[in-house]
């Protein structure tokens, strides 16, 4: 079977902008996400990012997540994504995530500081945005 | 006029005078507004896009918008899931409907969400207890137990619910409402008030 290389979805009102380049290892969400069936639109990002992560289809990851908005099965699905990243960075991957939210967002600030805690040997960086 | 006519004219008056005073009822307790019956992930995103560009028009700030939206997808999403009255087909695109009854209204410069519908008797209880404890919580310990419950798996028979409820709650400035009346041996009517 052909390996995926890319996901790329447009944004809707409901769900986010997905930038998904598995053999670049950059990766990109960002927009609104309270999707009517999150496992569904999760599912397969997952499962390529699991992938990628495990065939090594990159020597260096960065993900990035850029949201305004993302409903609690959003927030399960962007746990997950994450552990899968720090299963990588400790297995010796060299990742780094990006947590991009607008300055005065607290919500969003408190959001990426609460997952930052998960991290040891990914780099997590938080980027306020103006 | 007819006879026919003149009766229609004067129960059409009782008609707008009945509805007339409901409304004016409904805007009398605050209620920006309040939908009752089968509810679809369609009327969902309808209903949110309504309220939005409502309060966004109160010129209220964008935290607040957020928050009550927020509570608001989530009493929703909760209803569509755990509602016992559901309609469920495979067809495709496939049909799911939940009845329910979810309300927005502002009282005192603060907006509420409320929402309610019929769960099983059974979970009840454990729904009861769930609640009873967030309730207790303070803001940084409501932070934690989300934070917690992101890392386990879910709950057996959850639909992520349980981390739902917990986001309501960080979102509410005081402790969420609750409460259940038996209607049956086997259900129960439950109802959730959050004011933001």
């Amino acid at each position: 079977m052909a390996v995926v290389e890319t996901i790329e979805h447009e944004a809707t009102d409901r769900t986010p902008a997905v930038q998904f380049d598995f053999a670049a290892g950059q990766y990109r969400l960002s927009g609104e996400s309270y999707p009517e069936d999150a496992a569904n639109f999760y599912g397969p990002l997952t499962q390529g990012l699991r992938q990628a992560i495990e065939d090594r289809a990159s020597d260096e990851v960065e993900f990035t997540v850029e949201m305004i908005y993302f409903n609690s099965s959003t927030a399960k699905a962007l746990m997950n994504m994450f552990q899968i990243l720090e299963d990588g960075a400790e297995a010796g991957l060299k990742v780094r995530i990006n947590w991009c939210y607008h300055e005065d967002d607290e919500t969003m600030e408190e959001f990426g500081e609460d997952f930052s805690e998960d991290f040891e040997h990914a780099d997590y960086r938080m980027c306020p945005l103006t | 006029m007819s006879e026919a006519a003149e009766a229609q004219a004067a129960s059409s008056t009782l008609i707008a005078e009945e509805v007339l005073g409901f409304q004016r009822n409904m805007t009398r307790r605050g209620i920006i507004f309040s939908f009752t019956g089968y509810i679809s992930e369609g009327i969902l995103k309808a209903l949110g896009d309504a309220l939005r560009q409502k309060i966004r028009l109160e010129s209220t700030d964008t935290k607040t918008v957020n928050r009550v939206f927020s509570v608001f997808v989530e009493q929703v999403q909760n209803i569509i899931r755990y509602s016992a009255e559901r309609i469920e087909h495979d067809d495709e695109p496939p049909v799911e409907l939940s009845s329910g009854m979810i309300t927005v209204g502002s009282e005192n410069g603060r907006f509420f969400v409320i929402c309610g519908n019929v769960i099983g008797r059974k979970d009840a209880d454990t729904l009861a207890a769930r609640l009873r404890e967030l309730a207790a919580m303070d803001s940084d310990e409501l932070r934690r137990f989300y934070k917690e419950k992101l890392r386990e798996p879910p709950d057996e028979g959850s639909k992520g619910g349980s981390i739902g409820l917990i986001e309501i709650a960080r979102r509410a400035s005081e402790p969420i409402q609750f409460d259940f009346q038996h209607i049956s041996d086997a259900q129960s009517y439950f109802v959730l008030k959050a004011y933001i």
